[in-house]
């Protein structure tokens, strides 16, 4: 039953637009101030219900055959990156009215959907580029001040260099052997053919341009900064984990051999290294979790060292980790009346006495996000390393351990701000209630994550 | 059954405790205290019970909990108390109420999440030392340093942050390198034995060529050599020291220093005894080299944290030499001292934050005839200094000389069949550690409670009944490990039996075992 799998098989994807029609009717109708957030909420939450559900049922289909296709673990990673942008949404709710933030991200969402079972090169194409041109809206969205402009510029000007590069491998790929077959770019990974190698650079770089990994990490600060707070949080979280699950989708079987190796281990390190270094002296938060999140692309991509098999384990519990606990500092941030005030570090300074909640939530935060146990990031760092040394790469493991240590002073140094200094002369702010709810849902999972990695990682 | 039972009750009431905390109220400074010198208490005293429990003629582990964690991995929650464990569990039980009560009247600032960190600390402290399973081990190991970083730096004196976050930086290098070599370690027992596991006694059945052991042994050695701290990485310790609070100080010196010996005692050594059988020249002239070196420094400094920072120093490094002596008299020698200086340094620690809640300076010039000022005080602190010396009847006496002991019996074999010389000179110059450990201790006590009469405050008030309380219980233990130290000698002899069995058998691959 072909218009059943149909259906079925695309059933999150179905929700996502069922409910950015709806958005727009609202809109058309004059409803959507008062129903649009619920409206989108609801969406994205039946989305990843449905994803889950279908995984948990073990159901596999493709109803596109070598175009698209799902399965339980494809599905269970479409329901994570779905679910990490439900805080997104909650976090948003108290920032931007109207219908124009929900109708973007959920065609965001569903552009990643498309990336997550994309078998060909065509639905990947689609998928990542539905995934982001919204964002560049997106970007724009919160226009406040002129550096929004100009991080979307500078972001839709890279992101198109990426595309161009995509295509360019892809047509490459194409060209040697004439399928769009995804399974087309593993095989290529060990060829020694030139042009295939020369595909597969390319392919690969677009995917480090979209990651932001070093030396093409420069646009993600800026964008990051220019961005507000629930835009900042979707692309470092959604984005990031949808590019991330699309290249281990992407690598599929290929063992990585030299020099590919080296491609997909030192840029990585560099980035870790780099990324770790650079966010030291930032004066921005936005900016911190900016080089913080290319230092942590760089770790996403060490996994594809590793054996085919425990990778896709890997980036999803990482991802999971990873996003709950960044999605908990942008829900957990204190809202200030003017953005830039919001950003500045300086402002977190005796941030415990003014607001032990926020403190307390962040700097688990930050502690996770530095892989210090007892808190996930530190399992889903174990994880990623302990493949990469079964893999026989103990030399890169080794670095990007000692790389991961660069990182944890400007993550203490949040700590010594919010523990330790002596109180910024702001009045305190107290959370607003969909931001509180948004961060309790984050680090309950958070510390079940922590209690029970196990479970989890079984589960995965 | 029951005591299992007990035993993980043991470890998680400091969370329980911790969660108590957040739930109450924020102002009220005095049931805050109270909850937690309760809860302490208790937990001491349910120690206290399975110490009696602990059977000294059973080899291993008892009252074990052992629950699949990570399965998949072959990780476990597995706790237990052995011979390795049990006298530095009892010591961490002992110490908790103690420093919770003496910082009744010192903390006064954010009391409720001061006394959370407190259980925090507890409950990672007590879980690194029952962890039978080394990645909980690590959980635990890496876990306290948060509690510990806000502790120093929130309450902590002027350099407070330069303090911590060299503290933290510091040991957390030590440990990512740790994390790497864990990983190895486990993937090769996994490619070698075919078992996945990262229980201990799983791991020691690992066979490994002494290229990898010798690698995988530094990297431990330098996360542990960090903690304890040997010469020449101890520099993270007088900062620590000096910036944290009372309470930070006792509970680094009292229990976080000993983490590194005991990861010596429990893990390096016995899970590379090749590699360590290659090092142990370099180590023991490490050990000595802190011996001495930092009773040097002790002698020359003029803040009286300072000394007691140096001290520990020096008496880490006969914990470490008695540890490397490989002689069961040397290896118990060395579980007494660690027991032992984990009271005398807590004890001195304390009386350090006594004086200087009253005076606000630990100028060693601006103090002079204590001992006609606060008389109860000079008693104890007397008794302290002797113990801290090595006074015979005191706990400072058994561990040293049994350390020294074994360091002259292992040493004189060799030394007599002309084959190596350095253990011997090695002892001989521990020796003289002991005597410039009387020297500066002394020197300490002599411009501090004699001479002429001077406080930078005054009236000076002498101990209240808390501060007796406290520092009569620790008084007690100290004697009481001084004049029998047959009962927990017993108690570890078997484990100390075991760590130079492992310690001594070659474990390079190919061989019969």
């Amino acid at each position: 039953m072909i218009g059943r799998d149909v259906l079925m098989a695309m059933l999150p994807e179905h929700l996502l637009l069922l409910g950015i029609v709806l958005l727009i009717v609202l809109e058309i109708a004059g409803l959507a101030r008062r129903a649009a957030p619920t409206v989108a909420l609801a969406t994205v939450a039946a989305a990843v219900w449905a994803a889950a559900r279908l995984s948990f049922d073990g159901y596999a289909a493709a109803p596109f055959a070598g175009h698209f296709s799902v399965d339980a673990a494809s599905l269970l990673a479409k329901a994570l990156v779905l679910a990490l942008a439900l805080p997104v949404l909650l976090i948003a709710r108290d920032e931007f009215d109207g219908v124009e933030f929900p109708v973007l991200l959920l065609s965001s969402l569903y552009g990643v959907g498309l990336m997550l079972s994309a078998d060909s090169f065509l639905t990947l194409f689609l998928g990542l580029e539905i995934m982001s041109l919204p964002v560049y809206v997106l970007v724009l969205l919160a226009y406040q001040r002129a550096q929004s402009a100009e991080a979307a510029l500078k972001y839709l000007v890279l992101g198109g260099t990426s595309t161009a590069m995509f295509l360019m491998g892809v047509s490459l790929l194409y060209g040697g052997t004439g399928s769009m077959d995804i399974a087309v770019f593993a095989r290529a990974i060990g060829a020694a053919d030139p042009m295939a190698r020369a595909a597969v650079v390319l392919v690969i770089l677009a995917f480090f341009l979209k990651a932001a990994i070093v030396p093409f990490h420069a646009w993600a600060p800026d964008a990051y900064e220019g961005a507000s707070v629930p835009v900042t949080a979707y692309m470092a979280v959604v984005v990031k984990a949808g590019v991330l699950l699309a290249a281990v989708r992407l690598f599929g079987p290929a063992t990585l051999a030299s020099p590919m190796l080296e491609l997909v281990a030192v840029l990585p390190l560099a980035s870790i290294v780099w990324g770790n270094l650079a966010a030291m002296r930032q004066p921005s938060l936005r900016r911190m979790v900016a080089y913080s999140s290319i230092a942590h692309a760089g770790y996403l991509f060490y996994a594809l060292l590793g054996a085919p098999e425990g990778r896709m384990q890997s980036v999803t519990f990482y991802l999971l980790a990873y996003g709950l606990l960044n999605l908990l500092v942008f829900a957990a941030l204190p809202p200030a009346a003017d953005d830039r005030e919001r950003d500045r570090l300086d402002n977190l300074k005796g941030l415990f006495h003014r607001s032990p909640f926020a403190a307390l939530m962040i700097g688990i935060a930050m502690l996770s996000l530095a892989g210090i146990p007892p808190f996930p990031g530190f399992v889903a760092k174990f994880l990623i390393f302990k493949n990469v040394v079964a893999a026989g790469h103990t030399a890169y493991a080794v670095l990007g351990l000692v790389g991961s240590y660069l990182g944890i002073y400007f993550y203490l140094r949040v700590l010594q701000f919010m523990f330790m200094s002596a109180d910024a002369a702001i009045a305190p702010a107290p959370l607003r209630r969909h931001a509180l709810g948004a961060s309790l849902a984050c680090v309950a999972l958070a510390l079940l994550v922590a209690a029970f990695p196990g479970w989890v990682i079984e589960h995965l | 059954m029951l005591e299992a039972l007990v035993l993980n009750l043991v470890l998680f009431l400091p969370l329980l405790g911790a969660g108590l905390l957040l739930v109450s109220p924020t102002d009220h400074h005095d049931f805050t205290r109270r909850l937690t010198l309760v809860v302490m208490s208790l937990q001491f005293a349910l120690t206290a019970w399975l110490y009696g429990r602990f059977d000294s003629s059973v080899a291993g582990l008892q009252f074990e909990t052992r629950l699949p964690w990570i399965q998949s991995w072959g990780v476990h929650y597995q706790i237990g108390l052995d011979g390795y464990n049990i006298l530095l569990v009892m010591l961490t039980a002992f110490l908790g109420p103690l420093v919770t009560a003496g910082a009744f009247s010192s903390i006064s600032k954010d009391v409720k999440l001061f006394y959370a960190m407190v259980f925090l600390i507890q409950f990672a402290m007590m879980g690194a030392f029952l962890a039978q399973d080394l990645f909980l081990f690590y959980v635990f190991w890496e876990a306290m340093l948060i509690p510990m970083f806000l502790m120093i730096g929130i309450w902590g004196g002027e350099r407070r942050i330069y303090a911590t976050i060299k503290f933290f930086l510091y040991t957390a290098f030590g440990s990512i390198l740790m994390l790497a070599a864990v990983i190895y370690l486990v993937y090769s027992l996994q490619t070698t034995s075919g078992i996945v596991s990262f229980a201990f006694a799983d791991l020691v059945k690992a066979r490994l060529p002494l290229g990898a052991q010798s690698w995988l042994l530094a990297a431990f050695a330098l996360s542990f050599a960090i903690k304890v701290p040997m010469v020449p990485l101890h520099t993270w310790l007088p900062d620590a020291h000096v910036e944290a609070p009372t309470a930070g100080s006792v509970i680094l010196a009292g229990v976080l220093l000993k983490m590194g010996t005991y990861g010596f005692m429990k893990l390096g050594f016995p899970l590379f005894p090749d590699a360590t059988a290659l090092f142990t020249p370099w180590l023991m002239s490490l050990a000595v080299l802190s011996i001495v070196y930092g009773a040097c420094l002790a002698l020359v400094q003029d803040d009286i944290k300072k000394i007691i920072a140096y001290s520990s120093i020096s008496h880490l490094g006969y914990v470490m030499l008695g540890l490397l002596s490989l002689e069961l008299v040397g290896i118990q020698g060395a579980v007494i001292q660690m027991v032992s200086h984990g009271l005398v340094a807590a004890g001195l620690f304390l009386m350090v934050g006594m004086i200087y809640e009253r005076c606000h300076t630990r100028e060693l010039a601006a103090y002079g005839g204590l001992a006609k000022l606060v008389p109860v005080y000079s008693v104890f602190f007397m008794i302290l200094t002797l113990a801290s010396v090595g006074l015979p009847t005191t706990s400072g006496f058994t561990g040293e000389f049994l350390v020294l002991l074994g360091a002259f019996k292992a040493a004189w074999p060799p030394f007599v069949l002309g084959l190596n010389h350095l253990p011997l000179v090695l002892a001989v110059v521990a020796v003289s550690g002991v005597v410039l450990g009387a020297l500066y201790m002394l020197r300490f006590a002599l411009g501090f409670l004699f001479g002429a009469t001077k406080a930078p405050h005054s009236p000076l008030s002498d101990l209240n009944t808390r501060e007796k309380t406290i520092l009569g219980l620790i008084v007690v233990a100290v004697f009481a490990l001084g004049l029998f130290p047959d009962e927990p000698m017993r108690k570890t002899e078997l484990a100390a039996k075991a760590y130079k069995q492992l310690v001594t058998t070659s474990r390079l691959p190919g061989r019969a075992p």
